[in-house]
């Protein structure tokens, strides 16, 4: 279902080439038109001119990953700096271990 | 978030603390399973269902089931009534008589409508959710086959940890539902629950005999594991009707003197036990 975005961290990338995901992470690196987050590994991110995102904060994204493992970004929220990442990372453990109630396929 | 745990209690069945699963939080909100007297949730779900409060994921809100046309939806075979899930608005429409709100979670995407307060018409308040993480409360609805959450309460997500929060309470339901409740929480007198202390492997062997808890299985199987094998050593050790001294229940449980005082307390709450000569005597209410 195209309406589906699961929620994955850097480890899941490979599996989710050309999917619409999910991503929790922290801002590391900003640059013009890219930017670099921490999601239980680094993922490099393709910005669109509507990203509003600040190092150090956290981030909830949803992008199309790309064949290079770069994520496309097509819409993204700052989330400050209180996120908690070990439940991030225990939310997308879930995710795949029970996808029944997360996504198809 | 803080608001929340009230609301939470109004709705949620009298099950919603049976696991103590902690002032704010609580997983068990929907078990319908009668604390884990009934074998099978799903034959004697019926009637119950009433009163529960289920968190759940869009994707099995959309993947409900009704037996008949009327018939109350079904989520992992149990009946719902009240659901509660988190998702980001993805639009809304403001109508005279009630609003519309698209509700996204990542797991998929549904209506919410909202009855409007005639005396709050036109405040502008349902735009301002608009792209926010929302908590909803309400009752899942089919109109000419298309579902549709009727919502008692949306309310803005603040922290955005609530919204991981939540997904880990609706997996954890859906689990407990579907497979029963958490080894460590399995009722009293089952014999597997004994192996699972933590302290277990300091016990010295005989010193704790569980089985003689079957008699207050009913009353024990809201206590924790430390409480019961507080209470089995009473049980087994107390010598006269004054019970028996914290400083022996410490001794003869092996369990540290702060969880020895916790697990009394516990007992003591739930009428379990009571104090004889003074409060470091403790004995069983019979």
């Amino acid at each position: 279902m195209s309406e589906q975005t699961p929620r994955i961290n850097a480890r899941y990338l490979e599996k989710f080439v050309n999917h619409t995901v999910r991503i929790v992470g922290k801002v590391t690196e900003l640059y013009g038109d890219s930017a670099k987050i921490d999601a239980s590994g680094t993922i490099n991110l393709i910005l669109t001119r509507e990203c509003h995102m600040t190092v150090g904060n956290g981030v909830e994204l949803v992008g199309k990953v790309q064949p290079t493992g770069d994520v496309k970004v097509l819409s993204s929220w700052d989330l400050g700096p209180d996120v908690d990442y070990n439940i991030a990372d225990a939310v997308v453990d879930a995710t795949h271990r029970y996808k029944d109630l997360f996504y198809d396929v | 978030m803080s608001q929340y745990p009230s609301d939470l209690k109004r709705y949620g069945g009298n099950n919603y603390d049976t696991y103590g699963g902690g002032g704010g939080g609580g997983f068990y909100t929907g078990s319908q399973g009668g604390g884990g007297t009934q074998a099978s949730p799903g034959s004697e779900a019926k009637g119950r269902g009433a009163n529960t409060l289920r968190p759940v994921t869009i994707k099995q809100i959309l993947e409900t089931t009704q037996e008949l046309a009327d018939a109350p939806f079904k989520i992992d075979g149990v009946e719902i009534s009240y659901i509660t899930f988190v998702g980001r608005v993805r639009s809304v429409a403001e109508q005279t008589t009630n609003n519309t709100y698209v509700i996204d979670d990542g797991t998929g995407t549904l209506d919410v409508k909202q009855w409007v307060d005639t005396d709050a018409v036109g405040d502008g308040s349902a735009q301002q959710l608009n792209g926010q993480y929302v908590r909803v409360l309400g009752q899942l609805k089919s109109f000419s086959n298309k579902k549709h959450v009727g919502s008692h309460k949306i309310q803005l997500v603040t922290d955005f940890n609530e919204v991981q929060y939540h997904l880990l309470e609706a997996t954890a339901t859906h689990l407990h539902l579907t497979r029963g409740p958490p080894e460590q929480f399995a009722p009293a007198g089952d014999g597997s629950a004994v192996a699972t202390s933590a302290y277990g492997q300091n016990r010295g062997t005989g010193d704790v005999v569980m089985g003689g808890t079957a008699d207050a299985g009913g009353r024990l199987s809201n206590v924790s594991q430390n409480a019961r094998i507080v209470y089995s050593t009473i049980k087994k050790d107390a010598e006269s009707s004054e019970g028996m001294h914290v400083n022996n229940i410490r001794i003869k449980s092996h369990l540290p003197r702060d969880v020895v005082a916790k697990a009394v307390e516990e007992l003591l709450a739930a009428g379990i036990v009571y104090t004889t000569l003074d409060e470091y005597h403790v004995a069983v209410l019979d």
